[in-house]
């Protein structure tokens, strides 16, 4: 709907009555005239759209890339936007530089998306090898081949290898050593008031990061009813309540990653996140939408379903509890009622933390959509399993809970002919479809061998690798 | 300022303005081409009452609109602008829809009613060939007797080869902007590769004559082909719509119309046998390639007579016949991508060639060095090898990789480990470079030294990334003897230089940079005699110009430059069509995840042949991204049309190109020294399209790993039907694919 939103594009403060539903990058290209900001697919797949967008977190401003092609103006009330003509409107800067000398920088049509990801990079400011190239998986490419593109990018590593911890700190270093404008490096210390305040109980849509819906819907029509989750109070957090780890529908795949409850209860879960979409994305989209989406195949979703997670809706009369496996009737159908939103996951905590692993395989190993995944959690006591949870993407019309699978684990001892039966048993729940990501041969067989690679990573010395493929 | 690409300073600085950026004239409509929804099928009524009734600017184009000659097909005239009777591929534009705002003309096209009869639709090029749907004739080279020869080998292997298409995925999309000029011509602004084809396409369907059509093409945002025949329609319709309405008209396509109107690489498949002797030197070579050339011929006949010039790859081959069949499928018309046809074609002799080391129980590598192209040697379409860099080549490349080394490591790794394989391959590389169409090859620049001494230059060159723009800057700079910050390109356009070929098959540079030294050592000639005349002795550029300018020398000149020594007879099918050839290998390693048939390229050698290179930047730029598209074709994108002709892999979620965690591997690149190319601009070679073909050792490293998962690497047969999706990995493992 049209409201009124007060928010910041580069050194400038926008107070506009506007639609919200209207795309960031639309606006910005349009409205403002920042042609600098590229629309490449408008599916979020490409990164040519990206901006530096701060937003409110515990200790002020948080700066991350994200594409504007999933983005809602309304979703900018109170925040503030860096476009690449913010970032070049002193001239060239060190990222541009290092593109430069390496000739990384070819069409250039991809470029601006690249040089605000290595500038988001730097404004995050934790500065390491890994991360350098995580901080441009959400860009693509066709000319270079990335090759000059990593060149620079090591280069920026090793030149900002000691920023401060401090943002105030560090954006001040930035505009200093000329990667932002000092003006515009001052004025991202502090975000503006925002323009309105979002309704308490929002009616129609209800909507998280956006990452999936608007790609479904490119171009939204003025008027669609939209609330944004992470403008609303108290859902963007993740705590423990009793017995559950409690994590609100505005929390996104990389706080949830980040986060050290979430880590506590399944120590290992981080090395999953390369493997969920791509770091703009995960900055943006969150568990609650994955869930809500329904696809059969959702990464998260798998994850939770393992986790054994439930699904808190809320509606105007209150909140009802659902098992997530319960959640899901059919092709993208799901337990919500009119007037209801899934406000929390609860994550069951109360008998200490799991041992997870998750499986995925895609035709691009990041950022691709699976052709079929699969999680396992489990508890053991003396070498037996005392407790397991298994789920399926990709193998049925919604994501699998595979009890049968689950219960039989129950006392078993993680040996070959255990994980051959679970994934027999899990099998038995599929009905795979041939589609572009794969035939249904190629799915079952996977999934099986996806199944049995679970108990090769969670029991690692019980030589099953030798066993399964002698 | 550090000497940078001036354009690159732009394009990081977010200020190169592509078509969608530039500001919007007054008055502008946006077009959006109504489609047809199935791939075949007669159009029997289109009713656009309910699009018109949706907003009052919205103007609805049909094929009865077209004042011109409804036709885009230069080769043969099979490609209408818009369908009057019958379509042939899904995407096809039916009509046109022009209104206020993109969003306007978005909705309304889709609501312009198309009734139709559905016909039968083939996209498979064997039963296309098989139920006679062929354009125009089968063409065959031939060398030698394989016949005969064949009885005389120890060793005869055969099989079948496919590989798929690919989208170019250029990041601009289509699109063009049109307005009518002053004097009743029409002036467009294109995205294309190709200005003088658009302008002509323009001219012929609006009736008009070349000069009364205007086209500049600006910079492009990637267009590795796609934007060379394909740009055409969308400036035609763009300025049909400014021509019928008097308004400026834009076209621009957003990503999933692109993905599912615009022509792709051409998928082959293919039947080979194959004879060698008993040492394993290739006697005899039988291939047929059957080209799914989709619904219109488009540039198939060129990219076919490609493919048939690289049948042999970089291999002797003294007995050889090579047919190609275009065969029409109501698919959208496969167009130029990077390679332009040798790539299937080499692809399928080295699938010949690995068979055969199946057969022998030999490693690949030694049937590939034994039967390298020798200077002295001959083409099979009668061309002498000269100066081959072959072997040179190839021997560089397998030291520098330390190959022998890394095949014991490799072989140790795979006995111990279970769960991931590796492998190791070579392609040796023998590219020709030249428009295989003869009356291409050749370029125009026209050169104004201003009265300050800054230098204008314009030639038939589009900017698309390659780095042609830069290259001719520095040709420019050199020749003139002047700094390369005096000399500006400007962006194309018919208006300065005419008749121009496209920016196509790498010759960007070799025929627009030496039209523009053409041009320089004229106007040079004249300011040297004018500084002798006038005894201005070394007097600085700026005065030399000066002077010469207050003494009335022309300081302007139109260069041309028409490739020498190129001819072909296309009934014997002997000549000499290539000006020189560009030589390489690459080593690529791959380790495959034996569970999950997952894999990854872990490292890549390439010791290329670029002739004395006019900037080292630039071609290491294209090599590294010729390489990235090669190993994406062979290896991840996975082009799918079902089989009523619609798209699967429609958007960037279902179509995967190489990501920077795809190509996270060491690559190291050495230029072959001392390589200097005296049939080229400054000594140099072309660049764009023939590191392209590295990738096709990124499908056999992987596919060396995969067999050496199922038994004796060396025995185990493999197979050939790329890309190398990991489906076909894991079918592979676990045996569904034999």
């Amino acid at each position: 709907m049209k409201r009124r939103l007060v928010f910041r594009v580069n050194e400038r403060l926008v107070d506009a009555e506007a639609w919200e539903e209207t795309l960031a990058l639309d606006w910005l290209r349009r409205e403002l005239g920042l042609t600098g900001t590229k629309e490449g697919c408008r599916e979020g797949d490409c990164g040519a759209c990206l901006v530096l967008l701060g937003e409110r977190g515990e200790a002020g401003p948080v700066w991350k890339a994200v594409p504007s092609c999933l983005l809602a103006l309304g979703e900018l009330d109170g925040r503030h936007v860096v476009t690449i003509e913010g970032i070049a409107a002193a001239g060239l800067t060190p990222v541009m530089e290092a593109f430069l000398d390496q000739g990384a920088s070819q069409c250039g049509f991809c470029s601006p998306g690249f040089i605000v990801a290595l500038t988001a990079f730097l404004v995050e400011g934790r500065i390491d090898p890994v991360r350098t190239l995580v901080s441009i998986e959400g860009n693509l490419c066709r000319c270079t081949g990335y090759g000059s593109i990593r060149r620079a990018a090591d280069r920026l590593t090793k030149d900002f290898a000691d920023l401060p911890r401090d943002l105030g700190a560090r954006l001040a270093v930035l505009g200093k050593r000329g990667v932002l404008p000092p003006s515009l490096a001052a004025l991202m210390t502090s975000l503006p008031e925002p323009g309105s305040r979002p309704a308490a109980a929002p009616e129609g849509l209800n909507l998280g990061g956006g990452t999936d819906w608007f790609v479904r819907n490119p171009d939204p029509e003025p008027g669609t009813g939209v609330a944004f989750t992470d403008r609303q109070a108290g859902l963007g957090r993740i705590e423990r309540t009793g017995d559950f780890l409690s994590v609100g529908a505005a929390v996104t795949v990389r706080a949830f990653f980040e986060d050290l409850l979430v880590r506590a209860h399944a120590p290992g879960i981080e090395a999953f996140e390369a493997q969920m979409a791509s770091l703009p994305i995960r900055n943006r989209a969150t568990l609650a939408g994955n869930v809500v989406n329904a696809s059969p195949i959702a990464d998260m979703t798998a994850l939770l379903l393992a986790l054994d997670a439930r699904a808190r809706l809320r509606s105007a009369s209150g909140t009802r509890d659902l098992p997530l496996a319960d959640f899901f009737l059919g092709y993208k159908k799901t337990a919500l009622r009119d007037g209801e939103f899934l406000e929390a996951l609860l994550l069951p905590a109360a008998a200490g933390p799991v041992r997870l692993n998750f499986e995925k395989v895609s035709k691009r190993e990041s950022l691709d959509i699976a052709t079929a995944n699969t999680a396992l959690a489990l508890r053991t006591e003396e070498d037996r399993i005392s407790w397991a949870r298994l789920s399926v993407g990709g193998m049925a019309p919604v994501p699998l809970a595979a009890r049968a699978a689950s219960e039989y684990l129950v006392g078993k001892i993680p040996d070959a002919a255990t994980a051959r039966e679970a994934a027999r048993l899990a099998l038995q729940d599929c009905s795979p479809l041939s589609d572009v990501r794969g035939s249904a041969g190629y799915r079952t067989r996977l999934l099986e061998r996806l199944v049995l690679a679970h108990f090769v990573r969670l029991f690692p010395d019980r030589g099953l690798l030798e066993e399964f493929w002698p | 300022m550090k000497s940078w690409n001036p354009e690159s300073v732009q394009n990081v600085l977010g200020r190169t303005k592509y078509i969608d950026d530039l500001p919007e004239p007054a008055g502008l409509l946006h077009g959006q081409p109504v489609v047809s929804k199935s791939a075949h099928g007669k159009l029997l009524s289109l009713d656009a009452s309910a699009a018109l009734a949706l907003h009052p600017s919205v103007r609805v184009l049909t094929a009865r609109d077209i004042p011109g000659e409804n036709e885009l097909g230069t080769a043969v005239s099979d490609e209408p602008l818009l369908v009057a009777d019958e379509w042939t591929y899904r995407g096809q534009s039916l009509a046109l829809v022009l209104a206020d705002t993109r969003s306007l003309a978005r909705r309304a096209a889709a609501l312009v009613k198309i009734e139709g009869e559905e016909l039968p639709v083939v996209t498979d090029p064997r039963e296309a060939r098989a139920k006679g749907m062929i354009i125009l004739a089968p063409r065959t080279m031939r060398m030698g007797d394989p016949e005969a020869a064949f009885r005389d080998c120890a060793v005869v292997v055969s099989g079948r080869v496919e590989s798929g298409g690919q989208e170019h995925v250029y990041l601009e999309t289509q699109g063009a902007t049109a307005q009518v000029r002053d004097g009743g011509g029409i002036f467009v602004l294109s995205g294309t590769q190709s200005p003088t084809g658009v302008q002509e396409a323009v001219a012929r369907n609006l009736g008009l004559p070349m000069n009364a059509v205007e086209v500049d093409a600006p910079r492009l945002g990637g267009a590795f082909g796609g934007k060379e025949d394909q740009a055409a329609g969308w400036s035609a319709l763009a300025a049909l719509g400014a021509f019928v309405t008097g308004r400026p008209v834009k076209i621009y396509l957003n990503r999933k119309d692109d993905l599912t109107f615009t022509g792709k690489r051409h998928p082959y498949s293919s039947d080979y046998k194959l004879g060698l002797d008993a040492e394993g030197r290739i006697l005899a070579f039988e291939v047929d390639y059957y080209q799914n050339s989709g619904a219109c011929t488009d540039l198939s006949p060129a990219i076919l007579s490609r493919t048939l010039f690289h049948a042999a790859g970089a291999y002797r081959i003294p007995n050889l016949r090579a047919t190609g069949y275009m065969c029409r499928t109501n698919l959208p018309p496969f167009t130029a991508f990077r390679g332009f046809g040798a790539p299937q074609g080499i692809f399928v002799m080295e699938a010949a060639l690995h068979k055969a080391a199946e057969a022998m129980g030999v490693d690949p590598i030694e049937l590939q060095r034994k039967n390298l192209l020798r200077t002295g040697d001959s083409f099979h379409y009668g061309m002498p090898v000269e100066e081959a860099r072959t072997e040179r080549s190839v021997e560089r490349a397998l030291e520098r990789s330390a190959w022998d080394r890394k095949r014991t490591e490799i072989d140790e790794f795979n006995r111990t480990r279970r769960d991931r394989k590796r492998g190791m391959a070579a392609l040796p590389l023998c590219f020709g470079v030249s428009f295989t169409k003869l009356m291409m090859n050749q370029g125009g620049a026209l050169v104004h030294v201003y009265r300050d001494g800054s230098v204008g230059v314009h030639t038939g060159a589009v900017e698309m990334g390659q780095g042609v723009n830069r290259k001719i800057q520095k040709v420019v700079a050199l020749t003139l003897g002047i700094p390369e910050a005096r000399v500006r390109i400007e962006r194309t356009r018919t208006a300065t230089v005419a008749n121009t070929s496209p920016t196509a098959a790498s010759t960007g540079t070799d025929l627009n940079g030496m039209a523009a030294l053409v041009a320089c050592e004229e106007i040079g000639k004249r300011l040297s005699a004018f500084r002798s005349e006038s005894g201005l002795g070394d007097a600085p550029w700026e005065t030399l110009v000066s002077k010469a300018h207050e003494a009335r020398v022309d300081l302007s000149a139109h260069g041309f430059y028409a490739t020498p020594g190129l001819f072909y007879d296309g009934k014997a099918e002997r000549g000499s069509p290539f000006a020189y050839h560009v030589y390489g290998c690459a080593v690529l390693t791959a380790e495959v995840d034996v569970i999950r048939g997952t894999y990854r390229i872990d490292s890549a050698t390439l010791v290329h042949d670029a002739g004395n290179m006019i900037d080292e930047v630039v071609d290491r730029g294209q090599a590294e991204g010729a390489l990235a598209q090669g190993l994406g074709w062979a290896l991840l994108e996975d082009l799918r049309y079902d089989g009523t002709g619609k798209l699967l892999s429609d958007t960037l979620s279902t179509y995967k190109l190489p990501d920077a965690h795809f190509l996270d591997f060491p690559l190291d690149l050495e230029f072959l020294a001392d390589a200097p190319n005296p049939k080229a601009v400054l000594k140099s070679k072309a660049i764009g399209e023939p590191p392209f073909m590295y990738g096709i050792a990124g499908y056999f490293a992987v596919l060396d790993a995969l067999k050496a998962a199922r038994g004796d690497r060396l025995r185990v047969p493999g197979f050939h039907d790329l890309p190398l999706t990991p489906e076909k990995a894991l079918d592979y493992l676990s045996g569904v694919i034999p």
